[in-house]
């Protein structure tokens, strides 16, 4: 266990994301109960789990769109939450900016082309245009997506939808990613597609946080799975260790669904 | 009198209508925003004086609210009464009109789902950016259909300014109508409403192709 | 657009064919009289404390409605409009102070004996410094829309009206004195017995001593009535004739009106 908090206690090499003792609820129930963990630099991590285990929330923690009340968040060693007290305003602004989400519905903005929902937030960061713009068309390009840059988002299929919220996210040049379910609201033969491109950016040393129901990928891709459950983290590790011996009875009960 | 001298006296009165129609546009669409996001506010008490202003002026006649603001004052202080109707009927008409432009914004923003002002934040978007950028165009697309009804009604409604005894042009027609005995005034009027309201749609219509270049 | 024009007209034609296949009526088989009035034009015909209709010429025609043996029933007439709604069949008569005017004639309606002889004043505030009607040169006057006193000035009085700043309509002669108490208007152009009750419920104000209009009061019907007309004329002399009209008359409520009923002079 000692590992698990080693970010949160900011030692020679601190972790992009600490997480200690994370609490949360919705009104009187308590969807996150003391969720400690730590991500390191490249490391792909996924979070697996029934639906209402509070895989979600604690991606959405750590994004600040829920706010927790109790323990630490921390990025880079350094505190944006402390013992359920968040930092400034600004501070949570700057915190922002080193990580991306990818939602689950893509939540483009729909008013504008590809390439605006990918420019903007960078451009209003003040960032040069021209360069900006290139960025763009680059990340188009890695996202298989050339052609598509003065397309609107309904013009587009969810999985080319998925891949533009991708590199929007990127282009801001996030330390790490989180992905919210990516594939979920995907036709299934459309996931593949949306798949491959996290595959690629697993290889290319991307930190990443992918909170999935993709079995065989989180087992092919992440260097350690965490499963939750009734909002407490059961079992985590290894993936060949979580997948094909489970310690904890609550893992094996859940996996033996997807299994055939 | 011929149609003619009908025609030409009623669009004297026209101006009138069109000042009423443009300066109440110009000033209830902005304030319908602001009573919309007071409307929307988190503080309680804003919230909940916004939305009894606004049943009170949706729930009672436009015609009472133009008695009210015209004569009103004169009633309570004893102040006089405006000799430029326009002051208190356009008054009336953009309080009238901006409580329901602020009921149809706040539908439009209620509408857009929360996941854009999520991803907005998660890109570090300011409020204000996010408002301005993300919600507000959508909420415009939204509400086209609804706020165009809202304008044709308003082309109509300006004949209510006869009440306060503004001369526009329907309250030309009608003194028309009563010293000619004639009804024809009132086709004229009909006409000249129905010609406006078309010039509206068309307007409305080019407005809301604009925006269709998403969904 | 012309297609839209044509369908209005051919409506409004169907309306007004309707209006007179109805019209004649013939008074013996008559059971009951619809009274058209303006009901804020006190003392002829308003709303009375009870709430039920009341004014010299509602009275008058309760009167001649039971000597006549009809079912009496009153209909609130929009002023501007009156014609239009007798037109329209919504009552039988328009009575309620109504000015004869040559153009009702003119248009084919069946008018009454005239009844009253009315003037027109003009309403101006005490402090005002207004004596008479050449003062007004560029002031501005208010004069309830429908009535007389704007056909006068639109017609009769019309050089007069020409030195006026500006003449502002009201749908209600409240609307005037309240125009006129509010300093948004310098006079009002009303018909006298209106102006006298008014000035004497109202402090400030004053009627300038000067007659700005004869006119007549008559009933108006509609142009096939010739014969419902007659028979409310001969009912109306025969209540003169019995000492109904006057006792009518001798109220206190009509104290105002009483001189200028032409019935009871002689």
């Amino acid at each position: 266990m000692a590992e698990l908090v080693r970010g949160a206690e900011s030692t020679d090499a601190p972790s992009i994301l600490g997480i200690c003792s994370l609490e949360k609820s919705f009104g009187s129930l308590m969807v996150l109960k003391d969720i400690s963990l730590s991500v390191d630099r490249g490391n792909v991590i996924s979070i697996i789990g029934p639906s209402g285990s509070g895989k979600s929330t604690l991606l959405r923690c750590a994004a600040f769109l829920e706010r927790a009340e109790g323990g630490d968040i921390l990025y880079d060693g350094q505190y944006a939450m402390q013992n359920g007290v968040y930092a400034s305003k600004a501070e949570l602004n700057r915190f922002r900016s080193r990580f991306g989400l990818v939602f689950q519905n893509f939540q483009l903005f729909p008013h504008y082309s590809v390439m605006k929902n990918i420019t903007e937030a960078p451009i209003l960061h003040g960032e040069d245009r021209d360069e900006v713009q290139e960025r763009a068309l680059s990340l188009i390009r890695k996202m298989g997506l050339e052609g598509k840059e003065k397309a609107y988002p309904y013009q587009l299929s969810g999985g080319q939808q998925q891949r533009v919220a991708i590199a929007r996210a990127l282009a801001m040049k996030p330390e790490i990613l989180y992905f919210d379910e990516p594939t979920s609201a995907l036709d299934p033969e459309l996931t593949g597609e949306v798949l491959k491109v996290i595959r690629q950016l697993a290889e290319e040393k991307m930190t990443m946080v992918v909170v999935t129901h993709e079995m065989p990928f989180a087992k092919a891709v992440s260097n350690r799975v965490i499963f939750m459950a009734g909002g407490v983290i059961v079992e985590q590790g290894d993936p060949r260790e979580v997948f094909d011996d489970p310690r904890e009875e609550r893992t094996r009960q859940f996996l033996r669904v997807f299994e055939h | 009198m011929t149609l003619m001298t009908m025609i030409v006296k009623m669009s004297e009165g026209l101006g009138k209508t069109c000042a009423i129609f443009f300066l109440t546009l110009l000033f209830s669409l902005p304030l319908g925003m602001i009573v919309a996001l007071l409307r929307m506010s988190k503080v309680k008490v804003v919230s909940a004086i916004t939305r009894f202003f606004i049943t009170v002026l949706r729930g009672t006649p436009l015609m009472l609210q133009l008695l009210a603001v015209t004569y009103g004052p004169y009633y309570l202080f004893g102040t006089n009464v405006a000799r430029n109707k326009l002051i208190p009927v356009v008054v009336a008409f953009a309080i009238n009109y901006a409580a329901y432009f602020a009921e149809i914004y706040r539908g439009g923003i209620e509408s857009i789902p929360i996941g854009q002002y999520e991803a907005a934040e998660v890109l570090g978007y300011s409020k204000v950016q996010t408002f301005m950028r993300i919600i507000l165009p959508q909420v415009i697309k939204r509400i086209m259909p609804s706020v165009t009804n809202e304008v044709v009604t308003l082309v109509k409604d300006t004949s209510m300014a006869f009440t306060v005894s503004y001369q526009e042009m329907f309250t030309i027609g009608k003194q028309i109508a009563n010293s000619q005995t004639s009804f024809l005034p009132f086709v004229v009027a009909g006409v000249f409403y129905y010609l406006f309201n078309a010039i509206v749609d068309y307007l409305m219509g080019r407005v809301e192709k604009r925006l269709d270049y998403y969904r | 657009m012309k297609k839209t024009i044509s369908l209005l007209l051919a409506a409004l034609m169907l309306l007004s064919l309707s209006a007179v296949a109805f019209a004649a009526d013939a008074p013996a088989d008559r059971t009951s009289f619809i009274m058209g009035i303006d009901p804020e034009y006190p003392p002829f015909s308003y709303l009375g404390d009870d709430g039920k209709y009341t004014g010299f010429d509602v009275e008058v025609c309760q009167a001649v409605c039971d000597y006549l043996g009809w079912e009496l029933e009153i209909f609130g007439v929009n002023w501007d409009e009156k014609l239009i709604q007798l037109d329209s069949m919504e009552c039988d008569c328009v009575w309620s102070g109504m000015t004869i005017l040559d153009s009702m004639k003119e248009a084919g309606y069946v008018i009454s004996e005239p009844y009253y002889y009315n003037t027109q004043v003009l309403v101006v505030k005490e402090d005002s410094g207004i004596d008479s009607s050449a003062d007004l040169a560029g002031k501005i006057v208010a004069v309830q829309l429908g009535t007389s006193g704007e056909a006068l000035l639109n017609e009769d009085l019309a050089e007069l009206a020409g030195t006026f700043d500006s003449i502002l309509t009201c749908d209600s002669f409240l609307k005037c004195f309240t125009e006129l108490q509010g300093n948004a208007v310098d006079a009002v152009f009303v018909d006298l017995p209106v102006a006298a009750s008014y000035v004497a419920k109202n402090e400030g104000l004053k009627i300038i001593d000067e007659e700005l209009g004869a006119e007549y009061y008559g009933i108006a019907f509609r142009s096939g009535d010739a014969e419902l007309c007659a028979a409310v004329d001969e009912a109306v002399q025969a209540l003169v004739e019995d000492g109904t009209y006057a006792e009518i008359a001798a109220k206190e409520d009509y104290a105002e009106i009483v001189e200028n009923l032409l019935f009871l002079q002689d």
